[in-house]
């Protein structure tokens, strides 16, 4: 079996798998005004920290889908355990099995980069309420590679694009979007604490090759420090 | 810290990343699965010296069990939270 990243991630049930993990989440959240009343998705939730997260720490309304189906079990565990009354679906982001117009806020924590950007960025813009928000943290590409070295990240991760700052704000534009605020995240070394660290739930097998998935991707974001950058993208 | 410390920062720090450093010098890199009484058992990160797997002198109890491997809680002469970083 040839495993990809993705099902890397789900095998090893990795929660907060984004740049940034579940401190960068809780910085973007907390600039935005969410209570109660509010009506959250979180696209690619993985195992479904961030929406437990946004679930307890504002009692809103929150959604939660992801197309992986080991991923959209271990959320559902999740949110089962902590008792939290998460909608949880099994879904394509291109395709989303929500209303027009139905959400406040949709939130994307490295998700959009692994879909067709083209067809996923519009279909969040018709979920969303006319003045709703999309908060996004996707890797962007800080300056021109050798095909060689762009094949390479694209081929492992699945990339169906690998887009600069430039490209994303204008394919945000193009859906619609017509305020979009960008910021840079630079990843910090800084110690950890355990309520910010990864959590993982394992699959009860974990095959050989999935260790070897890891270590490329250590060396694939060690080798490119300075050629893939993250972006905190605000559209509205 | 005394055995009954180290169990119970594992249990604390149970399906997270860590780094088990021992009193022999080797270092130990992976995810806390389960804590027994004496042991505590991790899923390797990856088979390299760097990630805590394979071709090096750590790897040995249970390795393709499932179970991870286990490091005696007694061995430990420290242990920190893995920063990992993902896309």
């Amino acid at each position: 079996m040839n495993y990809t990243y993705l099902d890397c991630l789900a095998l090893f049930g990795v929660g907060g798998a984004h740049p940034g993990g579940l401190q960068l989440t809780k910085e973007i959240v907390s600039e935005e005004k969410i209570n109660e009343q509010t009506a959250l998705l979180e696209i690619g939730c993985g195992t479904g920290q961030t929406a437990a997260y946004l679930a307890q720490q504002f009692g809103s309304t929150v959604s939660a889908v992801d197309s992986n189906n080991i991923m959209v079990d271990k959320a559902r565990q999740r949110f089962s355990s902590l008792d939290l009354p998460i909608d949880i679906k099994l879904g394509d982001t291109e395709n989303l099995p929500f209303p027009d117009a139905n959400f406040d806020i949709v939130l994307s924590e490295s998700v959009l980069a692994f879909t067709n950007v083209f067809s996923t960025i519009p279909e969040l813009k018709r979920v969303l309420k006319p003045n709703g928000i999309l908060l996004a943290v996707e890797t962007v590409l800080e300056q021109p590679i050798p095909n060689a070295e762009r094949d390479n990240i694209v081929d492992f991760y699945r990339f169906p694009q690998l887009l600069t700052e430039d490209e994303w704000l204008a394919a945000f534009k193009k859906a619609g979007f017509q305020r979009i605020d960008s910021t840079k995240y630079q990843a910090s070394l800084e110690q950890i604490d355990e309520q910010h660290a990864s959590d993982f739930s394992l699959s009860e097998y974990i095959d050989d090759e999935l260790l070897e998935i890891l270590e490329t991707h250590e060396e694939i974001t060690k080798q490119n420090i300075d050629k893939l950058g993250f972006r905190v993208f605000r559209c509205s | 810290m005394s055995v009954g410390q180290y169990r119970s920062l594992c249990q604390k720090y149970n399906g997270k990343a860590v780094e088990i450093r021992c009193h022999d010098g080797k270092i130990h890199r992976g995810i806390i699965q389960r804590v027994g009484r004496n042991r505590v058992y991790l899923q390797p990160l990856g088979r390299s010296r760097n990630l805590g797997g394979f071709g090096y002198g750590g790897y040995g109890y249970g390795g393709g069990w499932g179970f991870g491997w286990g490091v005696a809680l007694g061995a430990i002469a420290g242990i920190a939270l893995l920063s990992l970083f993902w896309i």
